[in-house]
């Protein structure tokens, strides 16, 4: 129960401050779209509208930290609970510092490498260590990398990137 | 009209087109019977698949992958009691009581049996309804399109998640995302802050796939393999047989459920943002409510598998009644397709039963052939499916992300597409953990841009804009608007005082 509140309290609390982030985004650009030429054939200039969302997005957010403050008060944030989430989302984490690392290098390695990496190396993290399950996240990462390039390249017309290194 | 309905017969009836929708039937089942796996991922991963074919082909492999997905979350329901989609949440509560007391071969031929008559019955309504709401909306001006779109936003935000604030916000926050690029009418470049990869703006599908299937993956990581291991259930064991005269009689002889669960599905999937996965708890509860035994509910009562089944089957065709009539997808499964039949060149919108017969008449009659493909690989391959279930995720995640890196980048051909996948899955993430509903966003996106166009033409058409709340149906639909946040409040205030407990804001 204590920890189901710690964790609720630390959503919150994360929640109070993205209102307060995307207000302040919502503000740049609004501020930013102030400054698109108007149109002399049209009423309504190209800021306009994104004025009224963004100046909208920003009226909403305040509203919402007005609303978690005055029901939960300030943010409770406890850094320790709040660390301790983050370590139980290493797999995530890792995951996605991989898939970053993967679209990242994709122009240099091309498809077919830089997905066999990838996958050998996503699956490498969560398989259980065995020999055999290695050996079916390899023909998992070679059918899925080459698979999908010839397929979509003999059948489609469509070229997955090919690798810049190859020249 | 004849001519027409015959060129999408025989587009439709095509060996090769039957053959291409019976793999995206059977990929519909797949990918939504194993959980964690949603029908938009399926479906937005089959687009870039249909790029090459000719539009009707395309459209009708893609509404065989949603109609096999609609059926699909009935596997893991009824044989794992964990729900493959949210759509079949309320099939796990009769289904799986049913396949545990030794008859999963019944439970299932009722579910699959219960989506066949849901998506036909849906397809009827559809048929009647879309064509007369298409030349109404011909006639509309750009102060009731623009109307609608708030109209559907807020309807989105009220019922999708917890918080209408948080649904108003991702809404909003996706019309501005929309906003990034040339403008819809004079094409000036907004808010690219000299990228290059910012200049031709923010492809709707590269948010979808972020969204939704980069986030959604990435959640799915939050339980370990060890836990997931621990956590697998044995596979049932019993009458594999799915006694389909027996299993007929039981939904034929008592027509009301079906035409009463299926009717719930095709209104709730007509309203923006709702779906399958509200409109399945709702015939799952009309009809414990309507029967004569609501005890045997939640023990494996045959009339709760068809109504849940049969309500979120229908969906699909609820779903297509604004798409085809007014150009306004009410789902992110309606937005792909939207997208799958913009990408051929064609315009969605009212014109399009005007313009393009042939090819709303092949969406009708696809809808119907899916049904059926659906059904009977449901049936054949119902024992196939079974092992299925016990693909582990540690194969799935890092498999269908990549295949989001296809999706994204055949859209264009565009390297910086994936870079923007990445980000907007990175912010994705983000969200779904903060409870921001997603739905909002990826509509708003997909809405942004029609609506900017609705309410600088009317502008252009009089300054007066009081002509929003003077035109009876613009002045309608806003006051719907306002109404819809009016209920949600009120039932959100009505929720806490019953619950006693705050929640952060509604």
């Amino acid at each position: 129960m204590q920890h189901v509140r710690v964790q609720h309290e630390l959503v919150s609390a994360l929640q109070t401050i993205s209102y307060g982030i995307i207000a302040a985004l919502a503000m740049f650009l609004f501020f930013r779209a102030g400054s698109l030429p108007t149109s002399r054939w049209e009423p309504m200039s190209a800021g306009a509208f994104p004025r009224i969302i963004f100046l909208s997005i920003s009226i909403l957010c305040l509203l919402a930290v007005a609303v978690d403050l005055f029901k939960q008060g300030w943010p409770k944030l406890s850094l320790s609970h709040a660390m301790h989430r983050l370590r139980r989302l290493k797999l995530v984490l890792l995951n996605l510092a991989l898939f970053i690392a993967y679209v990242v290098v994709m122009p240099w390695l091309g498809y077919i490498v830089s997905t066999f990496a990838y996958l050998l190396l996503a699956q490498a993290t969560m398989i259980p260590k065995r020999l055999t399950r290695m050996m079916v996240a390899v023909a998992v990462a070679l059918i899925f990398s080459a698979g999908p390039y010839y397929l979509f390249a003999d059948v489609f017309n469509i070229y997955l990137p090919r690798a810049r290194l190859a020249g | 009209m004849i001519d027409a309905f015959l060129v999408a017969l025989n587009g439709v009836i095509e060996p090769y087109t039957l053959l291409l929708m019976a793999i995206g039937a059977l990929a519909g089942i797949v990918s939504a019977a194993i959980p964690g796996f949603t029908i938009t991922m399926a479906i937005v991963l089959t687009l870039p698949l249909t790029f090459a074919m000719p539009p009707l082909q395309g459209i009708a492999v893609m509404l065989s992958v949603y109609v096999g997905g609609l059926s699909g979350g009935l596997f893991s329901a009824a044989l794992l009691g964990i729900p493959g989609t949210p759509s079949s949440v309320a099939t796990t509560f009769d289904a799986f009581p049913m396949a545990r007391s030794g008859l999963p071969g019944k439970a299932l031929a009722l579910g699959l049996w219960s989506s066949f008559f849901g998506s036909l019955i849906s397809i009827v309504v559809l048929i009647l309804a879309a064509p007369p709401l298409a030349l109404l909306a011909v006639k509309l001006g750009p102060w009731e399109y623009f109307a609608l779109i708030v109209f559907a936003l807020t309807v989105i935000a009220s019922l999708v998640g917890d918080s209408l604030l948080r649904g108003l916000i991702a809404g909003l926050v996706g019309i501005g995302l929309a906003t990034v690029g040339p403008d819809p009418l004079m094409g000036r470049e907004r808010f690219t802050f000299g990228y290059e990869m910012l200049s031709a703006g923010i492809p709707f599908l590269v948010v979808l796939i972020g969204m939704y299937a980069v986030s959604q993956l990435l959640s799915e990581l939050e339980t370990s393999p060890k836990q997931q291991a621990q956590g697998s259930t044995s596979l049932i064991s019993g009458d594999m047989r799915p006694h389909n005269l027996e299993t007929l009689k039981a939904i034929v002889l008592r027509p009301v459920n079906v035409i009463r669960s299926s009717l719930i599905g095709v209104f709730i999937g007509a309203v923006p943002g709702a779906g399958s996965s509200i409109s399945n708890l709702l015939a799952y509860d009309q009809a414990k409510r309507s029967s004569s035994h609501p005890e045997n509910f939640g023990k494996g009562e045959p009339q709760g598998v068809i109504a849940s089944e049969s309500g979120n089957s229908s969906t699909a065709g609820g779903g297509l009644i604004p798409l085809i009539a007014l150009g306004i997808p009410g789902s992110a499964v309606d937005a792909v397709l939207m997208a799958a039949i913009m990408v051929h060149g064609i315009s969605i919108g009212p014109r399009l039963i005007l313009d393009n017969p042939e090819l709303v008449y092949g969406m009708f009659l696809s809808m119907a052939v899916a049904s059926v493909l659906m059904l009977c690989i449901g049936l054949l391959l119902m024992r196939a499916f079974l092992n299925l279930l016990n693909v582990p995720k540690y194969f799935i995640v890092p498999v269908v992300l990549s295949c989001c890196v296809i999706g994204a980048f055949t859209l264009n051909n565009r390297i910086t597409d994936l870079y923007l996948l990445a980000g907007v899955g990175v912010v994705g993430y983000l969200f779904k953990k903060l409870d921001y509903p997603l739905a909002p966003l990826v509509l708003g996106v997909v809405l942004g841009p029609i609506a900017e166009t609705n309410l600088r033409r009317a502008f252009q058409t009089s300054t007066d804009w009081t002509l929003f709340f003077t035109r009876p149906i613009s002045a309608a639909l806003l006051a719907l608007a306002v109404a819809s946040i009016v209920y949600s409040i009120v039932s959100y205030v009505r929720r806490s005082q019953q619950a006693g407990v705050p929640d952060s804001n509604s």
